[in-house]
């Protein structure tokens, strides 16, 4: 596996908050909501959601703050995980758009930059075995991770059909597991 | 393109990646959910994959946020001196009810002589939503008077809480009247709303958002 951890102040804080202790849930605000904040709006587009969005992470937070184990880890790892499930449900559970709408919605992101931004810190070695996949394949998975983009959005913004998708996404996670397991 | 049909094992593990990655639609999504709380084993895969993926973590932007924790306080710890330890009881099963959008209405419950018939008041804060439990001898007896159904596909399950205990299904909101057979709840026990699959919660306990949910009110 990985490095052995390092000091994790958001693991202690959540650990603290695991013991109800109030202080440390403001801290773990201050000290996270900005990061949250932007894994939110990414997905979700629109401010007054993601706020929202935020109260119910947080939320969530204090009441499975116990079921946080950090040998499995990193407490904003953890954080992200919630808070990226999250959104994506309120993304899903939203009314379907008409299918003009699906398109517009597929447009926005901007994988180039996310490219540049993969290559930085812990991430490293998801950027090396990132190499190994072929760059459009590897650009759906970000673009997935990223932006909550759906299988029916994937196929449509790299024009292929839907169950070509599924079958390329599935071999690219699978092929990504391999080297990042390795 | 290799064709090749997966492994038993790949294709869990892919259904594990799929969910983590968030590209399913809400049905498998829902599907995979409940699989989740289910299955351990694919917890597990579901847990590699998060730290996995997490890899991509850097590509977040940090995005200043307003303080909400007034909000969030005030949603978490609600009327701190009222039975404390009752209500983060309540909170913990909510919670592993994966609470979305809770509307949480401490004392919205109105308390009325036994035989006048309300017994419970659901209802969003905007009144888009609202349910009304009313008692006729010994059922309870359910109706939506604001909004509407569940989305295509979804239902409203209704849920009876006693304090410390297991969420306990009183039925299905649809289109129909719900009639159940049951006790008036006392006061301090729950009533809550959550959407689940078409069919109801396939375990037993609330899998989807709670939509809804009011405490038995002890004031008048």
């Amino acid at each position: 596996m990985s490095d052995e951890p390092a000091a994790d102040p958001i693991a202690d804080l959540i650990a603290r908050c695991a013991a109800t202790d109030r202080a440390a849930f403001r801290t773990l605000y201050r000290d996270s909501s900005a990061k949250l904040m932007g894994v939110l709006l990414r997905i979700l587009k629109e401010r007054s959601e993601a706020e929202d969005a935020l109260q119910e992470v947080y939320t969530r937070v204090w009441l499975r703050a116990g079921r946080y184990d950090p040998a499995k880890g990193r407490g904003m790892t953890w954080m992200i995980a919630i808070a990226r499930n999250l959104a994506i449900d309120r993304l899903r559970a939203r009314p379907a758009p008409s299918s003009d709408d699906g398109l517009e919605f597929v447009q926005d992101s901007a994988p180039r930059a996310e490219t540049r931004l993969i290559a930085m810190g812990e991430a490293r070695r998801m950027s090396d075995c990132f190499a190994t996949l072929e760059p459009d394949r590897a650009d759906a998975v970000r673009g997935a991770y990223l932006t909550g983009l759906s299988y029916v959005e994937l196929a449509a913004r790299h024009a292929v059909p839907l169950n070509t998708m599924r079958t390329w996404l599935r071999r690219s996670l699978l092929k990504l597991k391999e080297c990042l397991d390795t | 393109m290799t064709d090749a049909p997966l492994s038993q094992r790949d294709a869990d593990d892919a259904e594990a990646a799929e969910y983590v990655l968030g590209v399913q639609d809400l049905a498998e999504r829902s599907a995979s959910e409940a699989r989740l709380r289910r299955d351990p084993a694919f917890a597990g895969m579901v847990a590699a994959w998060e730290t996995r993926l997490g890899g991509m973590n850097d590509g977040f932007a940090e995005a200043p946020a307003p303080n909400l924790m007034p909000a969030i306080e005030a949603r978490l710890f609600p009327k701190a001196a009222v039975r404390p330890r009752q209500g983060l009881t309540l909170w913990r099963w909510l919670s592993g009810a994966t609470v979305a959008a809770v509307v949480f209405l401490v004392g919205m419950a109105m308390l009325v002589p036994p035989q006048a018939g309300l017994v419970a008041r659901l209802a969003t804060a905007d009144e888009r939503l609202a349910y009304e439990v009313r008692q006729f001898g010994d059922t309870l007896q359910v109706t939506r008077v604001a909004g509407v159904p569940a989305v295509q596909g979804r239902v409203h399950e209704l849920w009876v809480i006693a304090p410390g205990a297991a969420p306990v299904s009183l039925g299905l909101l649809d289109d129909a009247e719900l009639v159940v057979t049951y006790p008036r709840p006392p006061a301090g026990w729950t009533m809550a709303v959550s959407i689940e699959p078409e069919g109801g919660s396939p375990i037993g306990t609330p899998t989807g958002p709670v939509i809804l949910a009011v405490e038995i009110g002890t004031e008048t």
